[in-house]
C-alpha cells in the first residue's frame, strides 16, 4: 500500500502549549480519513504542519512524497486545502478568485472548470459577487472549489460539512465518498462524528494533542462498536487520567 | 462601558507585544524619550545656525505629521472595519455582537488610538525635554508648554484626518470643497494679514505666545472635528453585494510581463476596489507632504539653493517607501496558505505593486521642481528621491517582511531602520548639497537594496508566515 501521508513523531508547541504531542499517523492512498478529537486537541494544528503552513517543532511529515517541512510550498503546489477559517480575499469577485486560483496553480481551462462548480455547488447567481459580501455558507462553497478544481491526489479539508445546509452536506458528502472511488485520497478533520463513520475509511482520534486510537473504521463496525460511543468513552477515559 | 476602552488598549499592546516580545516593545517609549533628552542638549547647538522658532516649529511640523500618519494609518472608517477587522478577530469587529452601537465602537477605538499613540510617542518626548531643561537653561515652564504643544499638534493632525476620512467616506466632492475651503481660507488670511501662515497653526501660536483663550480655542477645535467625525461615522458599507464584471482576467493579461502576474493583479483590485488606493494616497501620501513642504518653505533662507527641492524628494523618497504598508497592511497571509505561493513569493509580489505605486512620487516631485521653478534639476531629484525611496523599502521588507506597520514599534528593528536609513539621508543630503547632479549617484543604492530583498526573502521564508 503506498502512503499518501506519513507523519512521524510530529510535534508543535506553543510556548508551553503541546498542541500536537509525538503523533505518528499513516494515511494510504485512496482513504477518506477523518481525524476527530474535542476542541483545542490539535486538528487544525496537524493539518496545518501537513500542508507546509506552519513548522513541527518536532518530527517530520511526508506527504505525497515530499517532507512537508523542507518544501513547503511543493506539498501546498499538490493538495487541495481548506483551512478552517475560510479566506477568500475580499475584493475579488467569486468568479475572478477562481480565476486566482488557477493563475497561481496554472490551471488551464479555468472558465469551464468554474462554471461547472458553480452549477454544482449552486451558486452561479454569486459569481459577480466580492468575496467579503458573500454568506458564509458561499463562501464555503468557493473555498471547496478552490481546493478541488485542480483535482488534487489528496484534499485536507478542515471540517468540510461546516455552514452548509443539509441538501449540500448530502452533496457534498456523495462528492467525497466519489471522489476517493477514483484512487484519490482525502483527510478530514470533523466534529460530526456520525457523518465520520458514515463515510471515512479510516480514522485518527487526538486528544489533548496525542494521539489515542488510529485504524479502520470496519474494525470498529465488525466489533458491533459504534464511532460516536467509541469517541466519547475514549476520550471521556482519558480526561480522567 | 470604560471596560471596552481598557480591553481595546490591552489588545493593541498585545498585537504589539506578541510580535516581537513585551521588553522589545516596552523599551519603545523610552527610546523616545532617550532622542528627545539627548536631542535637547543638541539645542543650543543648533541656535547658532538656526533660530530658535524654527526649531519648534520643525518639531511641531514632526508631530502634526505623525497624528496624520497615525490617523491615515487607523482611521480610514470603512475600509478599515472591512479590510483590517474583517477577518482578523479583533475586538473592534467582535464587540458588534456586544449590545453597543457602532458609533460607540468606534468611538472608543478612535479615543484608544488616541491615547495609545500619545503615550507611544508624544508623551515620552515631552518628558524627555522636560528632564533635559534644567542642563541646558530651558525654564520648566516652557518645556511643559512644548509638551502641551506638541501633544496638541498631534491631536490636530489625528482629528483633521479622522474628520477628513469620515467626510471621504460620504463624499468625495464635499472632500474637495472641504480642503479647497481650507487652503483658500488659510492662504487668504496669509495674504491679507502679511503674516507668516505657519504661525495661524493653533499649537505653534501657542508655543509662541501662551493664552488661555487660545488653548480653549484649540480644543474646541478639536472637539468640534472629533465630534463631527464621529457623527458622520457609517458603519454601513454603501450598496452591499455589487456585481463586478470581471477584470482579473484582462488584468492578469495586461501584467503578464511581470514575475507574479496573479498576485499584481489581485493587489491591483485590492487597492482600487477598496477605494485605498486613493483613500491612502490623500491621506498618508499627499497630506503629510504638503504639510512638510509647507513648513520646509518657510526654512527656504536656510539651505543652499537648490537645497529645498533636494530635501524634499528625501523626504517624498522616505514617505513613499511606506506605501508598501499600503500593500501589505490589510493582507494577511491567509488567503495564501492554502495556495502554493511562499512568503518570499509574496514579498516579491508586493514589492511589485509598490514600484509600480512609485509612480506617484515621481510625478510628484516632478510638479514640485516645476512648480518651484527649478524643473533643470528635475530628473537628479526624481532619481534621488525614487532611489531613496526603494532603498528604504529593501531595509523594511528585511527588518519586518510582511509587518511592516507593526514590526516598526520594535525597538531593535526601528534602531536599525534609523542607523541604515539615516547614513543614506546624510550622505546624499550633503552629495546633493554640494553639486544637484551629484544626485544622480543615488541610482547606486540599487546594490544595497537588490542585496536587502534578496536577504528578506531568505529570511522571511525561514519563518511561520504570522497571521497579522
Ligand atoms: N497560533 C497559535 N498560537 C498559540 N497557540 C495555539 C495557536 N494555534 C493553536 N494553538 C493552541 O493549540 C491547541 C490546539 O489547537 P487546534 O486549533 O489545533 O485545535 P483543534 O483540534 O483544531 O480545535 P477545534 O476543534 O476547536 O477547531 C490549542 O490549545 C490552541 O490553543
Ligand atoms: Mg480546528
Amino acid at each position: 500500500m503506498t502512503m499518501v501521508i506519513e507523519a512521524r513523531d510530529l510535534s508543535k508547541t506553543y510556548g508551553d502549549v503541546q498542541a500536537v504531542n509525538h503523533v505518528n499517523l499513516m494515511v494510504e492512498k485512496g482513504a477518506l480519513f477523518g481525524l476527530l478529537g474535542p476542541n483545542g486537541s490539535g486538528k487544525t494544528t496537524m493539518i496545518k504542519m501537513l500542508t507546509g503552513q506552519t513548522r513541527p517543532t518536532g518530527g517530520t511529515a511526508t506527504v505525497l512524497g515530499v517532507d512537508a517541512v523542507l518544501d513547503p510550498v511543493g506539498v501546498r503546489a499538490r493538495v487541495g486545502i481548506i483551512p478552517e477559517q475560510e479566506t477568500p480575499p475580499s475584493f475579488l469577485t467569486a468568479q475572478e478568485y477562481l480565476e486566482f486560483v488557477a493563475a497561481v496553480r496554472k490551471i488551464p481551462g479555468i472558465e469551464a472548470k468554474a462554471d461547472w462548480w458553480f452549477e454544482f455547488l449552486d451558486f452561479a447567481d454569486k459569481k459577480h459577487v466580492l468575496c467579503k459580501d458573500l454568506s458564509r455558507g458561499t463562501r464555503q462553497k468557493l473555498m471547496f472549489t478552490q481546493a478541488f478544481i485542480h483535482e488534487p491526489e489528496l484534499a485536507l479539508i478542515d471540517e468540510p460539512l461546516i455552514n452548509f445546509d443539509p441538501i449540500m452536506q448530502d452533496l457534498v458528502k456523495d462528492y467525497l465518498v466519489a471522489y476517493v472511488k477514483k484512487g484519490k485520497t482525502i483527510f478530514i478533520s470533523t466534529h460530526i462524528l456520525e457523518v465520520a463513520e458514515e463515510i471515512c475509511s479510516g480514522f485518527a482520534i487526538l486528544h489533548k494533542g496525542s494521539l489515542l486510537h488510529t485504524g479502520p473504521v470496519a474494525e470498529l463496525t465488525a466489533r458491533g462498536e459504534h464511532l460516536p460511543s467509541y469517541f466519547l468513552s475514549l476520550v471521556r477515559k482519558d480526561r480522567h487520567v | 462601558m470604560f471596560e471596552l476602552f481598557i480591553a481595546m488598549v490591552k489588545e493593541e499592546w498585545r498585537v504589539h507585544s506578541t510580535m516581537f516580545g513585551s521588553l522589545s516593545f516596552a523599551l519603545f517609549p523610552f527610546m523616545i524619550f532617550g532622542i528627545a533628552f539627548m536631542g535637547a542638549f543638541l539645542v543650543p547647538l543648533m541656535h547658532t545656525t538656526l533660530p530658535a522658532g524654527n526649531i519648534t516649529l520643525i518639531i511641531h511640523a514632526n508631530y502634526l505629521m505623525l497624528g496624520i500618519m497615525v490617523g491615515g494609518f487607523g482611521l480610514l472608517g470603512n475600509e478599515v472595519m472591512n479590510r483590517r477587522f474583517g477577518q482578523a478577530s479583533l475586538l473592534a469587529y467582535s464587540a458588534r455582537s456586544l449590545p453597543l452601537s457602532e458609533k460607540f465602537i468606534f468611538f472608543n477605538f478612535v479615543v484608544k488610538d488616541t491615547v495609545y499613540y500619545f503615550f507611544l510617542w508624544v508623551f515620552p518626548f515631552g518628558l524627555g525635554y522636560i528632564l533635559a531643561s534644567p542642563f541646558i537653561g530651558v525654564p520648566l515652564s516652557s518645556a511643559l508648554l512644548l509638551l502641551l504643544t506638541l501633544a496638541l499638534a498631534f491631536l490636530f493632525g489625528l482629528c483633521a484626518v479622522f474628520f477628513l476620512s469620515t467626510i471621504y467616506a460620504r463624499s468625495r466632492p464635499l472632500l474637495w470643497a472641504v480642503l479647497a475651503a481650507l487652503v483658500i481660507g488659510w492662504g487668504g488670511l496669509a495674504a491679507i494679514t502679511h503674516t507668516n501662515p505657519a504661525l495661524f497653526f493653533l499649537p505653534l501660536l501657542l508655543n509662541s505666545a501662551f493664552s488661555w483663550g487660545n488653548l480653549v480655542i484649540s480644543c474646541a477645535v478639536l472637539v468640534l472635528l472629533f465630534a463631527i467625525a464621529i457623527l458622520l461615522f457609517n458603519p454601513e458599507s454603501v450598496g452591499s453585494e455589487k456585481i463586478y464584471r470581471d477584470s482579473f482576467a484582462p488584468l492578469l493579461k495586461r501584467f503578464s510581463f511581470l514575475p507574479n502576474p496573479p498576485l499584481a493583479a489581485k493587489d491591483t483590485l485590492d487597492l482600487y476596489r477598496s477605494g485605498s488606493m486613493i483613500g491612502q494616497t490623500i491621506f498618508s501620501f499627499i497630506l503629510p507632504l504638503a504639510v512638510i513642504w509647507f513648513f520646509l518653505s518657510l526654512l527656504g533662507p536656510f539651505f543652499p539653493p537648490h537645497g529645498l527641492l533636494f530635501i524634499f524628494a528625501i523626504t517624498t523618497g522616505i514617505i513613499a517607501s511606506t506605501m508598501y504598508t499600503w500593500v501589505t497592511m490589510f493582507d494577511s497571509f491567509g488567503p495564501y496558505a492554502c495556495l502554493p505561493v511562499a512568503v518570499s513569493t509574496l514579498i516579491s509580489s508586493k514589492l511589485t505593486t509598490f514600484s509600480i505605486l512609485q509612480v506617484i512620487p515621481a510625478v510628484f516631485i516632478a510638479i514640485v521642481a516645476i512648480l518651484s521653478g527649478e524643473a533643470v534639476y528635475l530628473v537628479p531629484a526624481v532619481v534621488l528621491g525614487i532611489s531613496v525611496s526603494f532603498y528604504a523599502v529593501g531595509v523594511m521588507a528585511w527588518l519586518c517582511g510582511l509587518s511592516p506597520n507593526v514590526l516598526v514599534y520594535d525597538v531593535k528593528v526601528l534602531f536599525v531602520y534609523l542607523i541604515l536609513v539615516g547614513i543614506v539621508l546624510t550622505v546624499f543630503t550633503s552629495v546633493a548639497f554640494a553639486n544637484p547632479y551629484f544626485a544622480l549617484s543615488a541610482v547606486l543604492l540599487a546594490i544595497p537594496t537588490w542585496l536587502l530583498v534578496r536577504k528578506a526573502k531568505i529570511r522571511w521564508d525561514a519563518v511561520d508566515p504570522a497571521g497579522f
